[in-house]
C-alpha cells in the first residue's frame, strides 16, 4: 500500500510533465489542425538552455529559467515562420512530415552543438524532498505538480476569460469567420506557436533535474504527450491534462509492476490500443458537428 | 455617392467565371435585396466585397473609396460586416461571447463589449435566454439572431447578410425579417436572399442575380409583377400569383 | 468543347502486339549489365560496403515509393520492417544455422504479415492518427529488439551472419543484390500501371472518387502497406547478410526518417526517384565524410533538408524533371479511337431501376432528409430539385453510399444496396459524378476512364489493359474528347473535366447514372452540349438522376422530376406539371 502510495504520487509528478507538452500539442492541433512532431524537442531544447544558462555560465536559476522561456518563445516563432507558415495551404501529409523534419533538425542539432553525453541539471530546491508519512515527497515532483496546477490554472483563466483567449478559440473553430470579424488569423497562429513553445519548454525544465538532460528526452516525452492527447481525446484540452496524468501513472505502476525496460512501452501500448479501439479517446467528441 | 458601388465585377473560383460583370449600388440608409437561384453568384457577390473572394476585374468602391482586393480583417474595420451563409456561430463560444467577438474590428476592452453585447439582447430579446449556451446547442433561427447581433457588433456603416432565412421555418423566418425591419433604420444593408418574397418584402430596391449577371433591377413591386423573376428561378416555366 | 468525335481517325496506335518481357528487353540488357560490372570489378573494401548499403537500402526506399508514393499513405516504420528482415536472416543464420534462403524468404513473409495488420490501422484512422501508429509501431519494434535479449541478443547485436553458398564472396554477393535490385526495380516500375497501382493512385489522389468508382479503399491500402513491409524486410535480409553484423540502433525511427528524406529527395512516387534519392544521400554523406565526424550534424543536415525539400522541391528531383517532360509524354502514342460506346444497362427489376422508400438521414436534432420516396423510372432522365438547404445533395451522397442512412431503404435494380459501402454500390451498377469534380489529378484523362470502365462486375469490358483501353477511348470519344485521351487533367478546361468524370462514369456499364450538378459552372454553350450528350445517354438505354439548379436545363432534358424541401418531398411528377406546381413555386419564390 505505501508503495502503490508512491508510486501514485511520482505517477502523478511524471503526468503533469506529460500534461503540459500534451497541453501544448493540442493548442497548436486546435488552432491549425496539425499535429506538431517537434513538440518534445521544445522540451528537450529548453532543458539544454537550462544547462547552458545556470550551468556552465552559472548564472542563477531564475535568471536561467527566464531566459530559456524567452528563447523558448523565440523558438517557437521562428518554428512558425520557417515550417508552418509557408505550408498552411497544404494538405496535411507535408506539414506532418515538415514537422518531423523539424525534430530530428532540433534534436541533431543540439546534439551537433553540445555532444552526446547526457547532462545534470540540478533541482530548484535545496532540500531534496519531505517525508510525508509513508511517502516520500521528491522536492522537484512537488515543484512540478504544483507549477502544473498553476499553469492549468492560468491557461483556463487565459482561455475563458480573455478576450485574447477567446479570439484565439474563434481562430481555432472557424478562420475564415474570425477573419471576418475582424480578428487577425495570423497574429492568432503566432501566440499559438509562441505560447506552446514556452509550454513545451516549461516542461523540459521542470522535468530536466528528474531525467538527465539527453538529446533523446524530447522524442520520448512527445510520443508519450501524444499517447496522453489520445487518450483524453484529441483536441480536448481537459483531456489532454487528463490523459498526461492518467499515462504517468499507469507508466509508473507499470514499471514497478511489470517490467521496467519496457516502461517506455506502455505508452506506446496504450497509445496504439487507444487508436484502434476508441480514436475518440475517454472524452470522446465534445463539440457536435452539424451537416 | 453610393454608399456602395459595384462596376462591372468579375470574380472567378478556379476557372469557372462565378460573375461575369456584376453592377450595382446600395444608397447609404437603403435596404437592397439581391435575388436569384442557387448558383446564380449572390454569396460570391458578397464575398468579393468583404474580401473573402478577390476579384479577377472590375470596380468595388466603399464610400468612393477601392476596396476590391482588400482582406476581410481591413474591410470590417472600415465598416462593412458580413453575416455569412449558414450562420457560422463559432460552436465551442457562448451566445455573448460569440457577441462580443463581433466587435473584433475595433479597439475595446472586455468591458465596454461586454456592455454592448447585453445592450444587443435588447434588440434580439429571443436569444436572452441562451446568453450563456454553447453555439452548438441553438437551433436554426436562434443560430441567425445571433449572428446578426454578431455582425452589428462592428457597429458596421454597410450590414452584408447572406441568405438568412436557409433552412429556417417559414414563421422563424419572419421574426427574423421583423429584425431586419428594425435594424435599416441605422444601418444600411446589402441582403441576399433565395426566398424571393420575403426578400423583397423589406427591400427600397432589388436586383436579380442569374448565373452571374444581373438580368433585372428596379423597385419590389415592379420586380415582383415582372414575369422574367420567375423564369431566372423556375426556368420560364412557372407562373407567378400576384 | 469539341463536338463528339465518332469520325475520329484511326491514329497510330503502337505498342499492341509485342508481349511485355521483350518490350522490356533494354531495362533487362542494362540490369544485366550492372549485375556484370557489380561481379567483376575489383572494389576496395571500403566502395564494395557502400555499394553494398546504397542497393540494399534502395530496395527499402523502394517500398516507400509504394506505400506513401503511389497510395498516399504515411509509413514511418519503414526501419522496423528493415530490421524484421534483417533479423530473422541473422538469428536464422547465426543462431539456429538455418539456410540463407529460408531465413530471408522468412523475413519477408513476418513483414509481410506485420505490414498487413499496420495496414489495417487504415480501417479506422488516416492522416496524423495513421503517422502515430506507425511510429509507435517502430519504436514498440526498437524496444523489443533491444530488450528480448534472449531471441535478439539485446544492444549486442548478432555477428556472424551466413550468406548463400552461393554468393560467399563479397563481390558475387553484392552482384546478387544489384540483381535483386534490378528485379524489384521492375516491379515497383511496373506497379503502376496493373489495375492494383491504379487503384493505389485513385486511393491517393481522391480517395472518397475511388471508393465511388469501385475500389476497395481498405483492401487497396492494406496491400500498400503489405508490399512496402515485403521490400522493406527483403532489403533487411539483404542488408543482413552483406554486412554480417546488425544491431538495434541501425533500425531505429532516425532510420525511418532517413529512408523517407530519400525517397522525398529523389520524387517519392517513382522508384527512378528512389533510386536518386538514395544514391545521393548515401554518396554524398561520403564525399563530405568530415559530416560524420560530429555526431549529430549529418542527421541535422538531414532535418534541414526534409524542411526544404517539402517546401521548394515537393516532388523531388525527378518530380521536377517529370513535369518538364510531361507535355512530351502526352503527345507520344496517340491511340485508336475504339468501337462506338455501347452501353448496356442490367434490367433485372421491373419498371423501376431505382427506388428509395422511407429514405431519412439526421445530423443530430436536424433532419436534413426526412422520410422521401422516389421512384425512378427505367430510361430517360428524372430530375432531383429544390432550393438551397433542401436536402438534395444529402441525399444524392446517401444513395451513393457517402452517408448511412438513419432510416428507409434503397433498391438498385433489385438488388438492396442501403447497407454497402460505396464500391460495392458501384459493382452493383451505381454510376456516379461529383458536382465539385473528383478527378485523379496525377492520371491522364484515359487512366481515369480506364479505372472507370475496371468497376468490378462491368460485363461489358473482356480481360486484359487492350480491353480496358479501348473500352475507356470509346467512352472518351463519346464525350467528345478522344483525341485528348493522354493529357493530363489539369489542362483541361473545367466544363471538359466535367465531361471526363461522365465518361469514366460511361466506362463502367452503370445500371443508374447520378449525375450532381453537371451544369454547374458552365457556359450557355457548353450547357446545350451537356443537353445533346444527355440526350445521347439517355438514348442507349442508361437511366440518369440528375440535380441542378439551372431549371432550364433540368425542364428540358427530364420527363420526370421529384422536388424537395426542408428534407421532404413536396411534389413529384411530369416535369411541366411540377414546375408549375403551387407549392413548388412557393418553395423557390417563398410564401406569404
Amino acid at each position: 500500500m505505501d508503495l502503490a502510495l508512491q508510486l501514485l504520487f511520482t505517477g502523478i509528478g511524471i503526468g503533469a510533465v506529460y500534461a503540459l507538452v500534451a497541453l501544448g500539442f493540442v493548442l497548436i492541433f486546435r488552432a491549425t489542425n496539425v499535429v506538431n512532431f517537434a513538440q518534445g524537442e521544445f522540451s528537450m531544447v529548453a532543458a539544454y538552455l537550462m544547462v547552458v544558462f545556470a550551468v556552465d555560465l552559472g548564472w542563477p536559476y531564475w535568471l536561467s529559467f527566464l531566459l530559456a522561456l524567452a528563447g523558448m518563445a523565440l523558438l517557437g516563432a521562428i518554428f512558425n515562420l520557417g515550417v508552418y507558415y509557408p505550408l498552411r495551404h497544404r494538405t496535411f501529409l507535408p506539414v506532418i512530415i515538415a514537422t518531423i523534419g523539424a525534430s530530428i533538425l532540433l534534436a541533431n542539432s543540439v546534439l551537433a552543438i553540445y555532444g552526446p553525453q547526457p547532462q545534470v541539471l540540478e533541482g530548484w530546491f535545496e532540500t531534496p524532498g519531505i517525508q510525508l508519512g509513508p511517502v516520500y515527497l521528491d522536492s522537484q515532483y512537488l515543484l512540478i505538480i504544483a507549477v502544473t496546477i498553476v499553469l492549468v490554472i492560468f491557461n483556463y483563466w487565459f482561455f475563458e476569460h480573455t478576450m485574447l483567449g477567446k479570439k484565439l478559440q474563434a481562430t481555432s473553430q472557424d478562420k475564415e469567420m474570425a477573419s471576418l470579424l475582424g480578428i487577425s488569423v495570423s497574429t492568432m497562429i503566432m501566440i499559438t506557436f509562441i505560447y506552446s513553445a514556452v509550454l513545451g519548454g516549461l516542461a523540459g525544465i521542470l522535468v530536466a533535474p528528474v531525467l538527465f538532460v539527453s538529446i533523446q528526452m524530447g522524442s520520448t516525452i512527445a510520443l508519450k504527450a501524444f499517447a496522453a492527447t489520445i487518450i483524453g481525446g484529441f483536441g480536448d484540452v481537459a483531456g489532454a491534462i487528463i490523459g498526461g496524468l492518467a499515462l504517468g501513472i499507469i507508466e509508473t505502476f507499470g514499471a514497478a509492476y511489470i517490467s521496467v525496460p519496457y516502461k517506455d512501452g506502455f505508452a506506446f501500448l496504450v497509445l496504439v490500443l487507444f487508436l484502434v479501439f476508441r480514436p475518440q479517446g475517454i472524452f470522446g467528441e465534445r463539440v457536435a458537428e452539424k451537416a | 455617392m453610393a454608399l456602395l458601388q459595384i462596376n462591372d465585377l468579375i470574380v472567378l473560383y478556379g476557372e469557372i467565371e462565378a460573375l461575369r460583370g456584376v453592377s450595382l449600388s446600395v444608397d447609404e440608409g437603403q435596404v437592397v435585396t439581391l435575388l436569384g437561384a442557387n448558383g446564380a453568384g449572390k454569396s460570391t457577390t458578397l464575398r468579393a466585397i468583404s474580401g473573402l473572394a478577390r476579384p479577377a476585374a472590375g470596380e468595388i468602391l466603399f464610400d468612393g473609396h477601392s476596396i476590391a482586393g482588400l482582406g476581410p480583417e481591413a474591410i470590417v474595420r472600415l465598416g462593412i460586416s458580413h453575416v455569412p451563409e449558414g450562420r457560422r456561430i463559432f460552436p465551442g463560444l457562448s451566445v455573448k461571447e460569440n457577441i462580443m467577438l463581433g466587435g473584433s474590428n475595433r479597439r475595446a476592452s472586455k468591458a465596454e463589449l461586454s456592455r454592448e453585447a447585453d445592450a444587443m439582447f435588447d434588440l434580439f430579446p429571443d436569444i436572452r435566454p441562451f446568453t450563456n449556451a454553447l453555439g452548438w446547442t441553438l437551433s436554426g433561427g436562434q443560430l441567425q439572431m445571433v449572428a446578426v447581433a454578431r455582425g452589428l457588433m462592428a457597429k458596421p456603416r454597410l450590414l452584408l447578410l447572406d441568405e438568412p432565412s436557409l433552412g429556417l421555418a417559414p414563421v422563424i423566418v419572419q421574426a427574423v425579417f421583423r429584425i431586419i425591419s428594425e435594424i435599416r433604420r441605422n444601418t444600411t444593408v446589402l441582403l441576399v436572399e433565395q426566398n424571393a418574397r420575403m426578400g423583397l418584402s423589406v427591400a427600397d430596391h432589388g436586383y436579380v442575380l442569374e448565373t452571374g449577371r444581373i438580368v433585372l433591377g428596379g423597385k419590389p413591386d415592379e420586380l415582383w409583377g415582372n414575369e422574367a423573376i420567375a423564369a431566372a428561378y423556375l426556368g420560364g416555366h412557372a407562373k407567378v400569383s400576384a | 468543347m469539341s463536338a463528339p468525335s465518332e469520325n475520329m481517325p484511326m491514329a497510330v496506335s503502337a505498342a499492341r502486339a509485342k508481349p511485355l518481357l521483350l518490350r522490356h528487353l533494354p531495362y533487362f540488357i542494362g540490369a544485366a549489365v550492372l549485375v556484370a560490372l557489380a561481379a567483376t570489378i575489383q572494389f576496395d573494401g571500403y566502395i564494395l560496403n557502400i555499394l553494398m548499403e546504397a542497393t540494399t537500402f534502395a530496395i527499402a526506399v523502394f517500398g516507400l515509393s509504394v506505400v506513401l508514393g503511389l497510395c498516399g499513405q504515411i509509413n514511418l516504420a519503414q526501419a522496423a520492417f528493415f530490421g524484421l528482415g534483417a533479423y530473422a536472416v541473422g538469428i536464422g543464420t547465426s543462431d539456429y544455422h538455418v539456410s540463407y534462403w529460408f531465413c530471408l524468404v522468412g523475413g519477408c513473409i513476418i513483414a509481410l504479415l506485420a505490414g498487413a495488420l499496420l495496414g489495417m490501422s487504415t480501417l479506422r484512422l488516416g492522416g496524423h492518427y495513421l503517422a502515430m501508429v506507425t511510429i509507435s509501431f517502430q519504436q514498440i519494434v526498437t524496444l523489443v529488439m533491444i530488450n528480448t535479449i534472449w531471441l535478439t541478443h539485446g544492444p549486442d547485436g548478432v555477428s556472424n551472419i551466413g550468406r548463400p553458398a552461393l554468393f560467399q564472396s563479397a563481390q558475387s554477393y553484392l552482384a546478387f543484390c544489384v540483381g535483386m535490385l534490378a528485379l524489384v526495380g521492375y516491379v515497383v516500375w511496373h506497379l503502376s500501371d496493373t489495375r492494383l497501382g491504379r487503384a493505389m493512385r485513385a486511393v491517393r489522389d481522391n480517395e472518397l472518387a475511388a471508393g465511388v468508382v469501385g475500389i476497395d479503399v481498405f483492401r487497396t491500402k492494406v496491400s500498400a502497406f503489405a508490399l512496402s513491409a515485403v521490400l522493406g524486410g527483403l532489403a533487411g535480409g539483404l542488408f543482413a547478410g552483406g554486412f554480417a553484423y546488425v544491431s538495434p540502433d541501425q533500425f531505429s525511427f532516425a532510420e525511418s526518417v532517413v529512408f523517407l528524406t530519400m525517397s522525398l529527395l529523389g520524387g517519392v512516387a517513382s522508384p527512378i526517384g528512389s533510386a536518386i534519392g538514395t544514391g545521393l544521400l548515401i554518396l554524398i554523406p561520403e564525399w563530405l565524410r568530415f559530416l560524420k565526424s560530429v555526431p549529430g550534424l549529418y542527421l541535422a543536415i538531414y532535418g534541414l533538408s526534409v524542411i526544404l525539400i517539402i517546401r521548394y522541391m515537393p516532388d523531388g528531383i525527378w518530380g521536377f524533371f517529370n513535369l518538364a517532360t510531361g507535355r512530351w509524354r502526352a503527345k507520344a502514342k496517340l491511340r485508336g479511337a475504339g468501337p462506338a460506346l455501347r452501353l448496356a444497362p442490367a434490367a433485372v427489376a421491373g419498371d423501376n431501376v431505382l427506388e428509395v422508400k422511407g429514405l431519412s438521414k439526421h445530423f443530430g436534432g436536424l433532419k436534413a432528409v426526412d422520410e422521401v420516396d422516389i421512384a425512378v423510372r427505367r430510361g430517360g432522365v428524372h430530375a432531383l430539385i429544390g432550393p438551397n438547404g433542401s436536402g438534395k445533395t444529402t441525399t444524392l451522397n446517401v444513395l451513393s453510399g457517402l452517408y448511412k442512412a438513419t432510416a428507409g431503404k434503397v433498391v438498385l435494380d433489385g438488388t438492396d444496396v442501403t447497407e454497402m459501402p460505396p464500391h460495392q454500390r458501384a459493382a452493383a451498377g451505381l454510376g456516379r459524378t461529383f458536382q465539385n469534380i473528383r478527378l485523379f489529378r496525377s492520371m491522364t484523362a484515359l487512366e481515369n476512364v480506364v479505372i472507370g470502365a475496371e468497376r468490378p462486375g462491368n460485363a461489358l469490358v473482356g480481360h486484359g489493359e487492350d480491353a480496358l483501353n479501348e473500352r475507356a477511348m470509346s467512352a472518351l470519344t463519346f464525350v467528345g474528347l478522344g483525341s485528348r485521351a493522354n493529357e493530363l487533367i489539369s489542362s483541361f478546361s473545367y466544363g471538359h473535366q466535367r465531361l471526363i468524370e461522365i465518361a469514366r462514369a460511361l466506362a463502367a456499364n452503370p445500371t443508374l447514372l447520378l449525375l450532381d450538378e453537371p451544369a454547374a459552372g458552365l457556359n450557355s454553350s457548353e450547357k446545350l452540349e451537356l443537353h445533346e450528350l444527355l440526350k445521347r445517354i439517355a438514348a442507349q438505354g442508361l437511366t440518369i438522376l440528375i440535380i441542378d439548379h439551372d431549371m432550364t436545363l433540368v425542364s428540358e432534358a427530364a420527363q420526370h422530376i421529384t422536388v424537395l424541401n426542408f428534407g421532404r418531398r413536396i411534389a413529384d411528377g411530369e416535369s411541366m406539371a411540377v414546375l408549375r406546381h403551387p407549392d413548388v413555386v412557393s418553395a423557390y419564390l417563398g410564401s406569404d
